[in-house]
């Protein structure tokens, strides 16, 4: 997907080497450019906790999609109790409609590696993985060849800049549904088990890879620390909203001018996203924020800004940062039943609720699509939903209702006519997902 | 970097003692650091390291879990045990998470409740499997009918006929006269056609009678017991008394049957007739294994005349059953009635059955005024013995009568029927000599308080049948004037019968009991029957010197009530019409006594036993699901009808259909049987066989809805690396994983070749072998028969959806034969759409029902 300019005057936190660097270009341009400026520095004259803090301070938030504090979750794996530590870099990017982490992991491998090795060093842990997804191109490749050549450098390795502090980095492949991107799924993958999430509490930072304290952390949110390093905390918190700082990748797709992947600082509008990526193509009817957990938004909330609380609360998600442009040809119902279904199949089948529950959800919705469906049919959705949501045993599940959800929400007219006998609005469109 | 740590050699160590540490958990050391917690309004003390489950287990405070094993940290798939933590906005799960010191915890509001309910719901509407047979609730006596067909489906039908005989032991009999209620309520009907369960029993029953001709003995249902010492009477040699004889036989006691008449069989012998039921071939010798058990039986001796329950206990019976059946012929009390040619079915049939004909039958125009089963066979009787016109008149519609199913044998025949007309008086000449009989037409008048509309007469709707004999059947009474000599403390009830308990059947004077008809008022042969095996469980109660007290509780105790769980109906399976027995050509039947319906082929048999779908769980009783499904309302008392009018549902409505899996069983172990469609994927098995036994047979496999926690590629248990260790049938919640029943009848121990390795020892899962001065031996007989684990139904009429499913069943049946049905041949009541289009019945020529005499139509028309 193309890299989309964004507004002058926008920080560049994540990409700003990247925009500039050829994508094959080695280690020395790379630092030219400033990698690894702050790691060497921290490694000199940073203690780990000065470091904990500073990103505490920074305001930063985990880019996975639940944008929990990353500096309190560093805390945790630093409290936790003493003895191996791990640290895992997320970057297995589920979403399929997202494709920002990837081109990140391309584009700019060393700024990644840079962030995690200040995380590590941070929360003490000496051995941490980079997970990938199997078949993503490059992104692989990129990542061993710039891990290499860090260690070549002694970045990275058993005596980091000649000290005596050790960090061994591994890039680990790894296959899987959507749900493999979950943390507790991603950690048991890892030690070669069964790919099922685990009941939270106990979070990775207490209990997490081999039932070590582990640091999972978003590649993304990693990327942003060697800014932090540099720039100082208080400028980063000075980006983006005082609630979620800094900037964010979009993957910007569907009925657009210009699909593409842009740099956006947190708080920019939807309508402004747009504009960045061309503009809806006809007329738009929705977005679908957050991936396929997220929820659809009307045309009428192009002005909502990006942050967590707000989408939340609208009842989408930052999710994957991935934002689907929706057609007036495309019917919703359609729409939504097919992420339902999506989730029901990508589901991991150990909750009940979940490998069921997702199932008779996504039937519900054909039924409203075909018009086999019964008047009661949408509060069976509603209330199924609900305690679906309760039950939940990961995000997955508790994410999986939002399309039907959000869309009834909305588009209340497409699903009461669904259910008056099946004469959703453009039936026969077929939607785009992976536009 | 101030923290240098030491290599790590391999983080799988780790994961390893990790493992173990948790695998322990329970164990963990009793001596943590303890605080309170607040659970359902009580102060709780708690360890650190304690789950809020331990917690609520270890104070009696129940919270349901189906995925959670003691042995193994909480796992979290079937999120039933979630609980209301104060300040958390989704409750978490209690097997897994920590109780933390202040936490004020509610373990059963109603949105947890809910939550729970929606859980149970989603698992029954994939839950391709039954709990409990429905044909085996609506007997009346609770046969295993699924049991005694799989054992037909295997060719093994003397074993099919000891799983019936131990609830009922004449399968022939009731092969041959039985309503089959069981019918109505098969699941199969789902699929196309309900099972022929009543010839399929027959066969079984048949091929007993055949091999005990050959000289075999019948098969007895369960071990005899030693002899009490005790003396039983059981007064009556119908179906009541003598199954009572039977199987207080089997419990060891002494047992002598007093019968009125020469020869035994009560209504058996003396009510329905040769064609029915052939009396040497069938009847007698199925009585023959009452007998074989040292039953005594003394005839011509009638209760009330020669002897009294007061002369038996001074003879020192220690108990008395009391089982005459209903003798007492009602009457209409219309004018008419005491002419010359009314005459009462009862004394009728029984001269009919002695096989002598009945004088001065033949040529006569026949009226039978009645609707159950007496009625039939007067009808069918009065065409064998060469009536010129039978005609048998009812008051309310056909669907009203118990013996419905012999209404269109008995047309075919060639007599008429007319329906929902009462008789107004008998028509005579000077010499008080029947000419004649009259009848009102009955309708539907409003409905009463309770709703419900009676058949009232409707005013100058008069009409006049001719006919020189009236054969009254409208049903009979007990006849208890023994009860006022020698029988203190035996008393008649308001509904003039013999007042007995209907759980412990003891009447008012200790040591004498009361079943069948007598109690009951005129039933059927089945529930007779099955009133006389509980009253012996009962009698036999009483004889180990239990009170009455004590005799209810273990009585109800062994028949609980049914609750039928919402699961899925069933879909898959391929449709496979129903074998059907054929009949003698009417020509021939009606001029004969010879038993008219051809018995199955071994084959047919086999083939239509095979129909069974298998309605039956195993782990009913100790299946957990099942135990949750009763407790979060997802029962059902009773069958309800379906939509569509022809079946009965086998569950009510599941809010969440849709498409369910159907996996095949594996069968293929020697110790473990595996169901996978009744598989909740709890994961217990995979994890307790993983992490507790180390061979890591199953494991989740698919993704998504189609996951399935199963064996590796789904293969058989034998091609695992299977201890045989059973772990995981113990663990699991439902009936997806048993133990295979068997009888252990007992190891041997061969002493002069054991090396005492001790190798058993280790193995045995279940500590039944130890180390000591000697080995002990182990032994254990698994098999336990389900029947009284199953419910009392209760005796209803048919209803009108049995009615109809007849009448459909017929008319399949009849056109199968290449018969062509006119739509004006069938009864009303039938929907359209069932008989594909047939309107109301009026009147055709032929063997189907002519307008009655005397210028009435048939009156059913509505
Ligand atoms: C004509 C007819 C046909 C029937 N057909 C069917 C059918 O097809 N299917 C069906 O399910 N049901 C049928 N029934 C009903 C069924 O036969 C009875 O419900 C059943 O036989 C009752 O069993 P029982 O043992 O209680 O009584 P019974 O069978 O009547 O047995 C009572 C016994 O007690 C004896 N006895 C009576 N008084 C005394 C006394 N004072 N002293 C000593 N002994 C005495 C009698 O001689 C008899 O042997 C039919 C009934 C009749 C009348
Ligand atoms: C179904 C599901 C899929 C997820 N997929 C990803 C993913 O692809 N990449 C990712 O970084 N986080 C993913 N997450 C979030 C992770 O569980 C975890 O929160 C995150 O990696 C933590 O990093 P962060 O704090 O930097 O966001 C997923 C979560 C769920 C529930
Ligand atoms: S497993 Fe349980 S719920 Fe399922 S059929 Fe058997 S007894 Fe019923
Ligand atoms: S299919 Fe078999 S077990 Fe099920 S109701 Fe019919 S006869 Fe009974
Ligand atoms: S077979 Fe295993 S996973 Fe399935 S219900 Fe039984 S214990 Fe649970
Ligand atoms: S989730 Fe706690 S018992 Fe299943």
């Amino acid at each position: 997907m193309e890299l989309l300019a964004g507004r002058s005057g926008w920080p560049s936190i994540l990409l700003g080497r990247a925009a500039t660097l050829a994508p094959d270009a080695g280690i020395e341009a790379a630092e030219a450019a400033g990698a690894w400026s702050a790691w060497k520095n921290a490694v000199a004259s940073i203690a780990p906790d000065a470091l904990i803090a500073s990103v505490e301070r920074s305001g930063l938030r985990g880019r996975g999609g639940a944008g929990f504090p990353a500096g309190r979750k560093w805390r945790a794996v630093a409290n936790a109790d003493r003895g191996q530590r791990y640290l895992v870099a997320n970057g297995f990017g589920a979403d399929p409609g997202a494709h920002a982490e990837r081109l990140l992991l391309e584009r700019d491998p060393h700024g990644v590696l840079e962030g995690l090795a200040l995380a590590a060093y941070a929360v003490g842990a000496t051995e941490a993985t980079i997970v990938v997804r199997a078949g993503s191109g490059s992104a692989a490749a990129r990542l061993r060849a710039a891990l290499a050549a860090a260690e070549e450098k002694g970045y990275l390795g058993s005596a980091v800049l000649g000290t005596s502090i050790r960090l061994s980095v591994t890039v680990r492949e790894l296959a899987g549904s959507f749900v493999t991107g979950e943390e507790t799924v991603l950690l048991r993958a890892l030690e070669d088990r069964r790919a099922q999430p685990d009941q939270r509490p106990p979070y990775p930072a207490t209990k997490g890879l081999w039932g070590r304290p582990t640091l999972v952390q978003n590649v993304q949110t990693l990327a942003a620390v060697p800014w932090i390093v540099t720039h100082g905390a208080e400028a980063f918190a000075a980006t983006g909203t005082p609630d979620a700082p800094g900037t964010i990748l979009l993957s910007l797709s569907g009925a657009l001018g210009r699909p593409g992947i842009v740099e956006a600082p947190m708080g920019t509008t939807l309508r402004d996203l747009l504009d960045l990526a061309g503009g809806a193509t006809g007329t738009l009817k929705a977005l679908l924020v957050g991936g396929p957990t997220g929820g659809f938004l009307p045309a009428a909330s192009l002005d909502l800004p990006l942050g967590y609380g707000t989408l939340t609360e609208a009842g989408a998600l930052v999710g994957s940062g991935s934002i689907l442009a929706v057609g007036s040809e495309t019917s919703i119902v359609e729409l939504a039943t097919l992420l339902t279904r999506y989730l029901s199949d990508e589901s991991c089948g150990k909750s009940i609720p979940c490998r069921i529950g997702l199932r008779r959800l996504a039937e519900l919705g054909d039924g409203l699509c075909t018009g086999l469906c019964r008047p009661t049919d949408e509060a069976l959705i509603r209330s199924l939903s609900a305690d679906v949501r309760d039950a939940a045993l990961c995000g997955l599940e508790a994410g999986a209702p939002n399309p039907l959800l959000s869309g009834m929400r909305y588009f209340a007219d497409e699903f009461a006519a669904a259910s008056a006998g099946g004469s959703a609005p453009a039936a026969a469109a077929r939607p785009g997902v992976s536009a | 970097m101030t923290d240098t740590l030491p290599a790590k050699a391999d983080p799988s160590l780790d994961a390893v003692t990790e493992r173990l540490l948790t695998t322990q958990s329970p164990q963990r050391p009793l001596v943590t650091p303890a605080f309170d917690v607040e659970i359902d309004g009580r102060t709780l003390s708690a360890r650190a390291g304690q789950t809020i489950l331990e917690v609520c287990r270890e104070n009696g405070i129940e919270v349901p879990t189906l995925c959670y094993e003691p042995k193994l940290p909480g796992f979290g798939a079937c999120r039933m045990c979630v609980v209301d933590v104060e300040g958390e906005a989704s409750p978490p799960i209690s097997c897994s998470r920590e109780a933390e010191p202040g936490m004020t915890v509610q373990t059963q509001t109603p949105r947890l409740r809910q939550i729970r309910k929606t859980n149970l719901e989603l698992i029954f509407s994939d839950h391709n499997a039954y709990c409990l047979p429905p044909c085996q609730n609506r007997c009346p006596s609770h046969i295993d009918i699924p049991g005694f067909l799989k054992a037909n489906t295997e060719g093994n039908f003397i074993e099919s006929a000891r799983i019936f005989k131990r609830t009922i032991p004449f399968p022939s009999v009731l092969g041959r006269v039985c309503p089959a209620p069981c019918e109505e309520h098969c699941r199969r009907d789902e699929v196309e056609e309900a099972i022929a369960i009543r010839d399929s029993h027959r066969y079984a029953g048949d091929q007993v009678l055949k091999a005990q001709a050959a000289g075999m003995k019948a098969p007895v249902p369960f071990e005899v017991q030693p002899a009490s010492g005790k003396r039983v009477a059981v007064i009556g040699s119908g179906p009541a008394g003598m199954s009572s004889a039977y199987y207080l036989a089997i419990a060891g006691h002494d047992v002598t049957v007093y019968e009125r008449d020469p020869a035994p069989g009560g209504m058996l012998r003396y009510g329905i007739p040769q064609y029915r039921l052939p009396k040497v071939e069938v009847l007698e010798a199925e009585y023959q294994g009452a007998w074989d058990l040292g039953v005594k039986l003394v005839t011509n001796a009638e209760l009330g005349k020669d002897f009294t329950v007061s002369d038996l206990q001074n003879q020192g019976f220690d108990a008395v059953v009391v089982a005459i059946g209903c003798y007492d012929t009602n009457r209409l009390g219309i004018p008419g009635e005491d002419a010359d040619g009314v005459i009462d079915g009862l004394e009728y049939l029984r001269i009919a059955t002695l096989g002598l004909p009945y004088p001065g039958h033949a040529g006569t125009r026949v009226v039978v005024v009645g609707g159950g089963f007496s009625s039939m066979d007067c009808s069918r009787t009065s065409v064998r013995q060469g009536a010129a016109e039978v005609t048998l008149v009812y008051r309310r519609d056909m669907k009203d009568m118990p013996a419905a199913s012999e209404v269109h044998e008995m047309l075919e025949e060639g007599a008429r029927a007319i329906f929902q007309a009462a008789p107004v008086r008998v028509v005579t000449d000077a010499a008080n000599k029947v000419t004649g009989m009259e009848f009102i037409r009955m309708a539907l008048g409003a409905p009463d308080a309770s709703g419900r509309r009676r058949p009232e007469p409707v005013p100058g709707t008069e009409f006049i049948i001719e006919c020189d004999r009236v054969l009254l059947a409208i049903g009979q009474g007990p006849e208890l004037s023994w009860t006022s000599r020698g029988a203190d403390g035996v008393n008649a009830s308001k509904q003039k019968r013999l007042a007995a308990d209907a759980i412990t059947f003891s009447t008012g004077r200790p040591g004498v009991f009361g079943t069948g008809d007598v109690r009951t008022g005129a039933a059927t042969v089945v529930a007779s029957v099955a009133e006389g095996r509980r009253c012996a469980y009962a009698v036999d109660a009483y004889l180990q010197g239990m009170d009455l007290e004590a005799i209810r509780t273990r009585q109800t105790l062994a028949e609980p009530q049914p609750e039928f769980l919402s699961i899925v109906p069933y879909t898959g399976e391929t449709k496979q019409p129903r074998i059907r027995l054929k009949g003698m050509p009417i020509e021939v039947r009606k001029a004969s006594y010879v038993e008219y319906e051809i018995p199955y082929t071994q084959e047919e048999a086999m083939a239509e036993s095979g129909r069974c779908l298998q309605c039956t769980c195993e782990a009913i009783g100790y299946c957990d699901l099942r135990r949750q499904g009763i407790e979060y309302g997802t029962t059902l008392r009773k069958l309800e009808p379906g939509r569509d009018g022809t079946s009965y549902r086998s569950v009510n409505e599941n809010r969440f259909t849709g498409i369910n899996h159907d996996y095949l069983r594996d069968d293929s172990h020697a110790f473990i049987l595996r169901e996978p469609a009744r598989c909740i994927d709890c994961g217990r098995c995979a994890n307790v066989c993983k992490e507790v036994v180390g061979a890591a047979c199953y494991d989740f496999m698919r993704t998504g809805f189609d996951t399935l926690v199963t064996t590796p590629l789904d293969m058989s248990l034998n091609t695992t690396p299977c201890v045989s260790c059973g772990r995981c049938a113990e663990t699991c919640p439902t009936g997806a994983l048993m133990p295979k029943p068997r009888v252990l009848e007992k190891y041997e121990v061969d002493e002069s070749r054991c090396i005492l390795c001790g190798i058993c020892v280790d193995a045995c899962p279940y500590d039944a072998l130890r180390c000591g001065p000697d080995f002990e031996l182990a032994h254990e007989s698994r098999e336990e028969p389900m029947i009284d684990l199953l419910a009392i139904s209760s005796i209803e009429r048919d209803s009108e959806l049995s009615y109809v499913r007849r009448e459909r069943d017929w008319l399949a049946r009849a056109r199968a034969q290449g018969r062509d049905i006119p739509a004006t041949r069938l009864l009303p009541m039938l929907p359209t759409g069932v008989a594909n289009g047939n309107g109301n019945g009026t009147s055709a020529n032929g063997h189907g029902p002519r307008p009655g005499g005397g210028g009435g139509t048939h009156a059913h028309a509505k």
